[in-house]
């Protein structure tokens, strides 16, 4: 089995913005959508000791979709290696998904034709992986620092699996019990 | 942080909705179950009915206006399995099944093939609209209390509210329109079988009215005590997100909206008129009124209450885009940027 999951590194993240820009430059973005935003924390601690971290997000393609379960079209689907992604035949815009996802990584954009809306977001870049299965997300292979890494994480011997083994990560808002596949080193003030 | 992605017509959707279904839901009960030997019993509540069923279509309209591509609706009936999609069909059940059984009570005379085809199914017609329309009362507050990023809304609380606020809405309206057209009500007396009539009618009239006044008068009881524990629980021990909803109803923003507007006008002042003034106007209509003001309320501002917990650093990123009315949004035409 596959499993695809993403690390975001925070300490090598400068918040330059670039995979903000490639995803939305390659899937074409319409200007009020927005996949994945890299998100500022801080400014933290006091003088000198002050630090700034950035956040990198994206679709989490959770093991356990809250957005998935509730589309009344099936037009929301997951696929076996873990990506959620949306038929934009089937979406008829109902915003159900919009209104479960807890991470706020669905949106459809007001700027398309009234009858024509479909809800939009991140799928791991699925139609270029499905050209070429070995390919990465735009998103990963425009940073410059590496500071999103890409892979299968049921294969022992990718780089995301080692790396989530041998160093300290986190997910957001783990609480809720949507199982998020999107992993996070921690940078400066560690663990949230 | 991004929300209010439902609209007004989402709210209303969700009064009408659990207003027509809680209509056909009451009558079954008080036409089949309650007094199923009296047959002017089903008669009278066919007008409410017919209010029903407009509620009902409405609410679809609302619904189907808000998609993104209204045209295509009906996937939601194709294949998913999803709360929507069944609250989708059990609405259309109703509808037809609720139609039906109006038009069975149709007096006219070129209807009247129809009419008579259809007498023999009347307790059939309402049973399934009264069963489909208790699925929608309780439909509308699963689905939102399934959506577990708003922590207001993520609570078992909130599906019993909506149920109680949908069936005292129907017992509202049912009051308010109970005995109008088609009921047959002799409106003079000429002999001894039309002051039999008219004394069945008025006399199954006055009884209906004291069930539903009765009830109506338990439900916003209830209904208090269910929202004032929702809405204190959270404000004394929910999560961050749904505490800070909870401040908003009770001392922020919504404080006035939700201690004059939904607990006051909409549930305390007509329990009073219910108690005190029974039989007169302030009982038969103004009550009424009040509590479907209420139900409205109750919906437009659970549903506006759909924040959820932000990311952190999120609230600052969009606080930086710029607004969808920025100039150049508007001069950017959709596919202009495809390559």
């Amino acid at each position: 089995m596959t499993r695809y999951v993403m690390v975001i590194d925070q300490r090598r993240c400068i918040g330059c913005h670039s995979c903000t820009i490639a995803c939305r430059t390659w899937n074409e973005l319409p200007l009020d959508i927005v996949y994945n935003p890299v998100l500022t924390e801080g400014i933290k601690g006091e003088w000198p000791h002050v630090h700034r971290n950035w956040l990198p997000t994206l679709c989490m393609h959770c093991d356990k979709p809250a957005c998935v379960p509730c589309c009344p079209t099936g037009a929301s689907q997951q696929d076996e290696d873990g990506t959620v992604w949306i038929d934009y035949d089937i979406c008829m815009a109902c915003l159900a998904c919009v209104n479960a996802c807890p991470y706020g990584m669905r949106d459809q954009s007001k700027l398309q034709p009234r009858l024509h809306r479909f809800v939009r977001k991140c799928t791991f870049c699925r139609d270029k992986r499905k050209m070429d299965p070995t390919s990465e997300p735009y998103c990963v292979a425009t940073c410059h620092q590496k500071a999103r890494i890409f892979g299968d994480l049921d294969d022992p011997e990718s780089e995301v699996s080692k790396l989530l083994g041998s160093v300290e990560s986190f997910r957001l808002l783990e609480d809720l019990g949507t199982e998020p596949q999107i992993y996070y080193i921690p940078d400066l003030g560690g663990r949230r | 942080m991004r929300h209010h992605y439902w609209e007004w017509p989402i709210p209303t959707y969700l009064f009408l909705g659990g207003l027509g279904g809680g209509i056909f839901c009451l009558s079954a009960i008080l036409a089949l179950i309650m007094y199923p030997s009296v047959a002017v019993v089903a008669e009278i509540l066919a007008w409410p009915g017919f209010i029903a069923v407009c509620c009902l279509g409405l609410g679809c309209v609302f619904l189907i206006v808000d998609l993104g591509q209204p045209m295509v609706f009906y996937r939601a009936f194709i294949k998913s399995t999803s709360v929507l999609a069944w609250g989708a069909r059990m609405l259309t059940i109703c509808a037809i099944f609720g139609v039906l059984w109006f038009a069975s009570y149709i007096p006219w005379e070129w209807f009247k093939p129809i009419a008579d085809a259809l007498v023999f199914f009347r307790p059939l017609l309402l049973g399934i609209a009264g069963v489909s329309g208790l699925g929608i009362m309780l439909y509308t507050g699963v689905f939102l209390s399934t959506l577990k990023a708003h922590a207001f809304w993520a609570t078992p609380a909130l599906p019993v509210l909506f149920t109680v606020s949908a069936l005292s809405t129907a017992c509202a309206a049912i009051s308010l329109s109970m005995g109008w057209w088609p009921a047959q009500i002799p409106t003079a007396v000429y002999d001894m079988d039309s002051y039999a009539m008219a004394y069945l009618y008025v006399s199954a009239m006055e009884v209906c009215h004291e069930v539903l006044h009765v009830v109506d008068m338990i439900l916003v009881v209830v209904e208090i005590i269910v929202l004032l524990v929702m809405v204190l629980s959270f404000l004394g021990a929910g999560n961050k997100t749904a505490n800070r909803v909870a401040h908003k109803w009770v001392h922020g923003a919504y404080a006035g909206y939700f201690w004059i507007g939904m607990i006051a006008i909409g549930l305390v002042i007509p329990e009073f008129l219910y108690i005190f003034t029974a039989g007169s106007l302030g009982s038969t209509i103004i009550a009424p009124v009040m509590v479907l003001i209420g139900g409205l309320l109750l919906r437009f501002m659970v549903v506006n209450s759909d924040e959820r917990a932000p990311l952190p650093g999120e609230n600052l990123y969009y606080g930086r885009l710029v607004g969808d009315d920025a100039e150049f949004i508007h001069r950017w035409v959709y596919g202009e940027n495809e390559y």
